[in-house]
């Protein structure tokens, strides 16, 4: 009694979008790039400070063996030292001078601090290193000298000066913040323009879909907007089908609208000649009615547009009133009792021919043979992956129903159309024959009110 | 009661007309849906069959142009499409009834007779008028339940002044509405309708169905049905 039809099967996998791709790219460019950069400028500048550092100390050694004295007994320096740092424990700068033998001089700085290089260069020599002085770190500048004192004795001398990294490290933090400060701003300036970058060069794109959206929903016919050249041949492309399958479409209809005209009509006048007769030969009209029933069911079935892949939703409740209408006035007689159960507004993703047969058949046949009563229920379904919700139409009359062994054959679809049950005409194999274009499915079962319950499923989507 | 065939092909229409006429009914053709606008604007049409698969004016565009018109007569469509949307414009555009290619004529007749009746009022489809009784269907006539033997002819003249019970009915609208064409339109040939008529359904001048009133017409004088 039920005909499934299809499955719409199909796993989705979720594809990254142009918006996200093109900003993970952007964003990881942009980081390497100025890390790159950063990391770079921060080796420039601390090499720059050491060469500055050592320079620095180079100036200070200077000022103290001018500032000192050579004699017999050991080096002497005024009690003013030429930077008052080195007088003072502690200041962060200091200074000692060593002989072959050990120790002749040491600033009153280094008072407390255990640093005691030993050292000795060859006359001539620097050496510019960084070291600890127990837990301090040290630039040191070692410089190796002979001096000949006022005896004429010959003195091989090392002078070793330090400073703390106090002002180095001063210096470098406050590059660093400026650096990684202007580069920081420069990146989320960067990332901002990308990002509208992003989005006004995807508006055409974002401005296609809004189109397609509105010609869905019935509100447009092609695609109106102006588009950059880029996308220009497909959206071209796309409303070239567009009007071409709609073209064809109307071309199709008017055709099967010809045809019916030109095959039905014959039909009708060789019926008229055979009526008129005093007595017709019953296979004669027999004949007719098949080729009549024949005709009429595949260019009915050839008319069911099915499933658009652009349809509107249609409301159905509106197309329901109109067919009601319609049959009132063809049934003037029966005075039918028409209740109808819907839930929210449901909508057909169809052509509202489309929806016009399937409910016109049933509703023509629940007019046939319904007493007092007839009763529509609508209700949507879930909503599929695209969005769209299926639908459930059911139609149920007080009639004298269905049989079981009956409604498989007024169902079945693809039967010759001379064998329809008698009393049901083409229509009812019409509407199985749009349900499996839908890929729906169809029963027939006796419902509350006593008569034969057609009921419809259509699939989400 | 004068019907209007709207029809393109040839064969068809003249079977159409000739099943009609025998029928009794006065019968005008058109071949086209401009005709058809033309005799319906311009006749005293009763009834119209108008197929929608017309040259010049569809017929769709017929039909609406003629209720555009305040022409009220019921019209009948002929549609070869069996298609429910075809079904569904027709009858929104202001036809009553639909009838798909291939039809039996007899389907034809009845579905005509009983969109007559109910345009003249009646719901159902015996008409009683104290002891005479008209079934459209059947087109049978009865007085007291005995049937009475009538041509077509004098069948429609009984019905049109049936359909309008106790109005007056000039004889000039009687030749409209019931004679052909190009039938002899004499006006004197109605009183001779009219008096068989009378003979038929009242042999010994006893219920006087009909009234002459003298240089204005006719009129059905029995109460209509309650």
């Amino acid at each position: 009694m039920t005909a499934p039809i299809g499955e719409a099967a199909g796993s989705r996998r979720e594809v990254v979008s142009l918006n996200r791709r093109l900003l993970v790219v952007a964003a990881v460019v942009l980081v390497a790039f100025l890390g790159l950069t950063g990391s770079i400028l921060d080796n420039a500048f601390r090499q720059s400070l050491e060469q500055a550092q050592q320079d620095r100390l180079q100036g200070t050694l200077y000022t103290i063996l001018a500032a000192a004295d050579l004699t017999a007994s050991g080096l002497r320096l005024p009690d003013a030292l030429p930077d008052s740092r080195l007088s003072t424990p502690g200041s962060g700068l200091y200074a000692r001078v060593i002989d072959e033998h050990g120790e002749i001089w040491r600033s009153p700085s280094l008072l407390g601090l255990p640093w005691e290089p030993e050292q000795r260069l060859a006359p001539g020599d620097t050496r510019f290193q960084r070291e600890l002085a127990g837990d301090q770190p040290l630039y040191t500048l070692a410089y190796g000298l002979s001096w000949e004192d006022a005896g004429g004795k010959e003195w091989t001398l090392t002078v070793h000066v330090a400073e703390d990294l106090t002002s180095y490290q001063a210096q470098l933090s406050a590059f660093r913040r400026s650096l990684w400060g202007w580069l920081g701003a420069a990146s989320a300036v960067l990332l901002a323009t990308q990002l509208l970058v992003l989005r006004w060069s995807l508006l055409p794109l974002r401005r296609v879909a809004a189109d397609l959206r509105a010609i869905e929903e019935g509100r447009a016919e092609l695609l109106h907007g102006r588009y950059p050249a880029e996308i220009l041949g497909l959206t071209q492309g796309l409303n070239a089908l567009l009007s071409s399958e709609r073209r064809r479409a109307r071309r199709y209809q008017e055709t099967l609208a010809n045809l019916a005209h030109s095959l039905k009509t014959p039909l009708a006048v060789l019926r008229g000649a055979l009526d008129r007769l005093p007595e017709a030969p019953p296979e004669a009209l027999e004949q007719i009615a098949r080729i009549d029933a024949a005709v009429d069911y595949q260019l009915r079935r050839a008319a069911a547009a099915a499933p658009e892949t652009l349809a509107a939703p249609l409301p159905v409740k509106p197309v329901l009133e109109r067919l009601l209408q319609t049959l009132r006035k063809a049934y003037p007689d029966k005075t039918l009792d028409c209740e109808l159960r819907s839930s929210g507004e449901p909508v057909f993703y169809g052509s509202e021919g489309d929806l016009m047969e399937l409910l016109g058949n049933l509703l023509d046949n629940a007019f046939k043979w319904g007493r007092q009563r007839l009763r529509v229920s609508i209700t949507p379904l879930a909503a599929g992956p695209g969005g769209r919700r299926g639908l459930r139409l059911e139609v149920e009359d007080d009639g004298p129903g269905i049989r079981p062994e009956q409604a498989q054959l007024v169902l079945e679809r693809g039967r010759r159309a001379d064998e329809q049950v008698p009393g049901h005409g083409i229509g009812l194999a019409v509407v199985a024959e749009l349900v499996s274009a839908f890929q729906g499915t169809i029963a027939v079962d006796r419902g509350e009110l006593g008569g034969a319950l057609f009921r419809i499923e259509l699939p989400a989507a | 009661m004068r019907l209007l065939v709207v029809e393109d092909e040839p064969l068809l229409r003249e079977q159409l007309a000739q099943r009609l006429r025998a029928a009794g009914y006065a019968v005008d053709t058109a071949v086209d849906g401009e005709e058809g606008l033309y005799f319906g604007r311009e006749y005293p049409v009763d009834l119209a069959v108008i197929d929608l698969g017309l040259p010049k004016l569809p017929g769709i565009d017929l039909i609406q142009r003629l209720r555009a018109e305040d022409k009220r007569f019921p019209i009948l469509i002929l549609t070869a499409r069996g298609r429910w949307q075809d079904k569904v414009l027709g009858l929104e555009a202001g036809a009553d009834d639909y009838l798909v290619k291939p039809f039996e004529m007899e389907e034809l007749l009845a579905r005509v007779a009983a969109l007559l009746r109910r345009a003249a009022g009646f719901a159902r489809p015996v008409l009683c008028f104290g002891p005479i009784s008209l079934d459209t269907r059947s087109q049978q006539v009865q007085i007291d339940g005995r049937p009475l033997e009538l041509t077509a002819f004098e069948y429609r003249l009984l019905e049109y002044l049936m359909f309008h019970p106790g109005e007056v009915i000039s004889k000039a609208t009687l030749t409209e509405h019931l004679y052909q064409e190009d039938q002899d339109r004499d006006s004197n040939t109605i009183e001779v309708f009219i008096g068989r008529l009378r003979k038929k359904l009242d042999p010994d001048n006893r219920l006087q169905p009909i009234e002459t009133l003298r240089g204005r017409g006719y009129r059905f004088a029995l109460a209509p049905p309650k």
